[in-house]
């Protein structure tokens, strides 16, 4: 072992995020077997995945900064070519657009390899070890640095600005990929990242958390009122990955903790019911084949299981007691109105849009109960079924355990390995006891059912529908997919522009970075006429330029 | 003194149903006043209840049906763990499990969630419509009913357990009496009577326009539950308001009785604004709370912070 030290090492932090890595592998690989059966290149594909396992699970480990950059740089590539893979017309488009803000944000890493090292002192680039580095930033260069090595984090897990390549891979990358990669192994990773950043590697001042909890908080609103308008279930899901890091980010960067505990809970909790709702949401879109939303409805019927464990998830990720998302979220809260003691109104804003942004989540997540499962069907779903236990299985168990992290957090996660992770020991000013808590919902529930029992549910008829007295059936067009609940928010004055300009893709870094590329180039274009007197000119005006730059400096 | 499954049947669930039920009764007599009716009497909303318990449920074809059955059960558990948190709180503080701000919070919204999924899961066109409203006002009114609850989180130095905030207003007086705990204590007032789906804000329900929206199809015992909920919030969020910003109920026959005065308020006050406005759209519902609404509670918050 000795010959690895200089270059891994195991703590609590990197050996739970590598046993997530391990296990979200076997079920993409189970739930791919169900879902890429027939489908081409899946030789190539399961290759790809397991080696993205591999190259997650050496970074993880990674002590060294060098090689865990090298690590990060081959997953990028391994994202591309498996968001290649998919097989919507704009795969290849998006995979290029994924490529390039990965790519791009890995070269920042690189330089802020370079910048680290000259701060860390140290002799060569390869001792550059992440856990004993602790740099405090006390430089422009430092925060320079700092900021470089964020924008992979910050790319990785998909927060703003640099999240637009996760909705587009969320909707055109085959669907385990996207369960797999974006939704929760890139969260791991990114977050893994921020925290060693914030944490190991660098001493962060004051105005980098202020800078990390406002960027939180403002990706958890506006990524969440993108996804409320969203007509697509895989577009939707895939603004929703990008609004749960800003919870992440917030959690961290508060500094407490408490919070980078609840940082770090949420990213598994958010790992655990993301993938669980890309994997339930594609087994129905797999069987409906279509992920528009306004053509499905009513599969609640054709497919229970799928259903309760999207059910289950959804609640989960809204936040709904006792699921493993309140746990969290609540822990996140708690944190930020503890820091609120002794600074400032900041807290206020950052906890407004917290609890507001879960709201939304939930609203985004009825809408999509609703079109999904429970709208009246918007083609026939007779013969529509569960397909296979391949299919069933992995969003099973994620769903399960999602209920168990919820009911058990304090003994299972956080007390197995979030605890130790963090190191010191984590103070609540909070109450929420999360047994008693669900039992206390499940009396509740068992109330209700005895009233049910001494009334009349059990011996209930079914009838007609009642709208207005008219037939439903006969009015097939009377049917309310649900697509448009939402349409009143985007009318609100003043959300309405901003959603215009959304929509012209405003506030896409990558939109605008290659529309002023495209421009400066048309630009340049312009002036390459082919014509032989121009291109003469412009030699004699620049050896004119150059005689007097040169003479002149040397007067 | 007792024991939480004593706590939970005795005070969560019959003492808030009774007390619920008694509220209810308040409302229809005050409207009936206003209205120059005489009313019903003090037993009418109970009777009204079992009556519904007995009657046939019926389920709309095309339901799911066990997510129609399962909804007004959500929406129980929801205000009856609330409920339960919000007595321990009053009768005893020191207990281990007596819950937070945020629990509270999230745990209020469970009454409405089990009203929508319970309207979505019917399959009825009107039905989903109302409970898309039912989610808009949700979205309207809670942005600014977070924010006026920062003002009790600063007001009391940061606590955030519902009997340190409770506690903090004994020794301290109510934070009412504060500005910034009054203007924060007005919105949160109009965000509770959107919280009980009241006059102006029955959108969601609206029977003149959309037949009862969520509950068009429920009859029987669904019916019931939902009545029996709506009843028990009208008892559990004056119980809450009380206990953030009215300075709680303190255990002597006097602060007993002061304590019923401060909730037959909150009522009276709840059931005046239903009985004196007429029903606005639910784009005005969000334009109202996010504009208006949010403005005072972040005033609130602004003069809190400022030591006022």
């Amino acid at each position: 072992m000795n010959e690895l030290e200089p270059y891994f090492r195991l703590d609590w932090l990197s050996g739970s995020v590598a046993a997530f890595v391990a296990g979200y592998t076997v079920l993409t690989i189970v739930y791919s077997m169900g879902y890429m059966r027939g489908r081409q290149a899946q030789g190539r594909y399961y290759g790809y995945i397991l080696l993205t396992c591999i190259l997650s699970i050496a970074a993880v480990f990674a002590d060294n900064l060098v090689l865990f950059v090298v690590c990060w740089g081959l997953l990028g590539l391994l994202l591309y070519l498996l968001t290649n893979l998919g097989e919507s017309p704009g795969a290849a488009k998006t995979a290029k657009k994924t490529f390039i803000i990965i790519g791009g944000t890995d070269s920042l890493m690189i330089l802020g390899l370079a910048l680290a090292w000259s701060l860390g002192g140290r002799p060569s680039l390869f001792d550059l070890r992440m856990t004993t580095l602790e740099i405090p930033i006390v430089s422009p260069v430092g925060v320079m640095a700092y900021l470089c090595l964020l924008s992979g984090a910050l790319a990785k897990a998909g927060a703003m600005p640099f999240h637009t390549w996760v909705p587009d891979t969320a909707q055109d990358a085959p669907l385990p990929v996207v369960a797999f990669i974006p939704a929760s192994l890139d969260k791991l990773l990114g977050i893994y990242l921020l925290v060693r950043l914030n944490v190991d590697i660098f001493v962060l001042t004051k105005g980098l958390y202020v800078f990390l909890m406002l960027l939180g908080s403002f990706t958890i609103v506006a990524a969440v009122m993108m996804a409320l308008v969203q007509h697509d279930m895989r577009r939707l899901l895939g603004y929703h990955a990008v609004s749960q890091v800003g919870y992440m980010i917030l959690g961290i960067g508060t500094g407490t903790p408490l919070g980078i505990a609840g940082g770090l809970f949420h990213m598994f909790n958010n790992s655990l019911y993301k993938s669980c709702l890309f994997f339930s949401g594609g087994a129905v879109t797999r069987e409906a084949r279509t992920d528009a939303l306004d053509e499905l409805g009513g599969y609640a019927h054709a497919m229970p299981v799928t259903y309760t464990t999207f059910l289950i998830a959804a609640l989960a990720i809204s936040g709904i007691p006792p699921l493993n998302g309140f746990v969290s979220k609540w822990m996140i809260y708690q944190s930020l109105a503890t820091v609120g003691r002794n600074s400032g109104w900041l807290w206020t804003l950052c906890l407004a849009s917290a609890l507001f942004g879960s709201v939304l989540t939930l609203a985004s997540f009825m809408k999509l109960i609703h079109a999904i499962f429970l709208a009246r069907p918007a083609r026939k779903i007779e013969g529509k079924k569960e397909t296979s236990l391949l299919l069933l299985a992995p969003h099973a168990i994620l769903a399960g355990l999602c209920v168990l992290f919820g009911v058990f957090a304090f003994q299972l996660p956080l007390g197995r390995f979030i605890g130790p992770a963090v190191g010191t020991p984590i103070d609540y000013p909070g109450d929420w006891h999360t047994l008693a808590g669900a039992l206390l919902l499940l009396a509740g529930f068992g109330a209700g059912a005895v009233l049910y029992i001494i009334g009349t549910a059990l011996r209930a008829r079914t009838v007609e529908p009642f709208v207005g007295g008219e037939v439903l059936e006969e009015q097939p067009a009377m049917r309310m997919s649900g697509v448009e609940f939402y349409k009143t928010v985007e009318e609100v004055p003043f959300l309405r522009w901003i959603y215009h300009a959304a929509s012209q893709k405003f506030f896409d870094l990558y939109e605008l970075g290659s529309r002023a590329t495209l421009g400066i180039s048309r630009m340049l274009s312009r002036i390459h006429t082919g014509e032989l007197p121009t291109y003469l000119a412009w030699c004699v005006l620049g050896i004119i330029v150059l005689l007097f730059v040169l003479l002149g400096g040397s007067a | 003194m007792f024991a939480y499954p004593t706590y939970f049947v005795l005070f969560g669930l019959v003492l808030t149903a009774v007390l619920g039920l008694l509220a209810s009764w308040v409302d229809r007599k005050v409207t009936a006043r206003v209205q120059y009716r005489v009313g019903p009497p003090v037993l009418q909303p109970a009777i009204d209840l079992v009556k519904l318990l007995g009657k046939e449920t019926l389920i709309p074809a095309g339901a799911h049906k066990p997510t129609f059955l399962a909804a007004p059960l959500i929406s129980l558990a929801g205000v009856a763990a609330v409920s339960t948190l919000l007595w321990i709180t009053v009768l005893q503080p020191s207990r281990g499990f007596t819950g937070d701000v945020f629990v509270a919070l999230y745990l209020l919204t469970m009454p409405s969630l089990g009203i929508i999924l319970g309207g979505f899961a019917s399959g009825n066109p009107v039905a989903s419509l109302g409970a898309s409203r039912e989610m808009k006002l949700i979205l309207a009114y809670e942005l600014p009913f977070v924010i006026a609850l920062f003002v009790p989180i600063i007001l009391s130095g940061h606590a955030i357990r519902l009997p340190d905030i409770a506690a903090h207003q004994a020794d301290a007086g109510a934070f009412v009496l504060h500005p910034s705990g009054f203007l924060a204590f007005l919105a949160a007032l109009l965000c509770t009577q959107a919280k009980m789906g009241l006059v102006p804000f029955d959108v969601a329900e609206a029977e003149t326009e959309i037949t009862g929206g969520p509950l068009v199809d429920y009859s029987g015992s669904g019916l019931a539950l939902y009545r029996l909920c709506k009843n028990m919030l009208f008892i559990t969020l004056p119980l809450f308001l009380v206990v953030m910003f009215l300075g709680g109920i303190t255990l002597s026959v006097l602060g007993i009785v002061y304590g019923a005065l401060k909730l037959i308020l909150v009522v009276a006050v709840l059931t005046l604004i239903r009985n004196t406005n007429p029903r606005i759209r639910i784009d005005q519902a969000m334009r109202f709370f996010w504009f208006p609404v949010t403005v005072v509670a972040l005033a609130g918050v602004v003069l809190a912070m400022v030591g006022w």
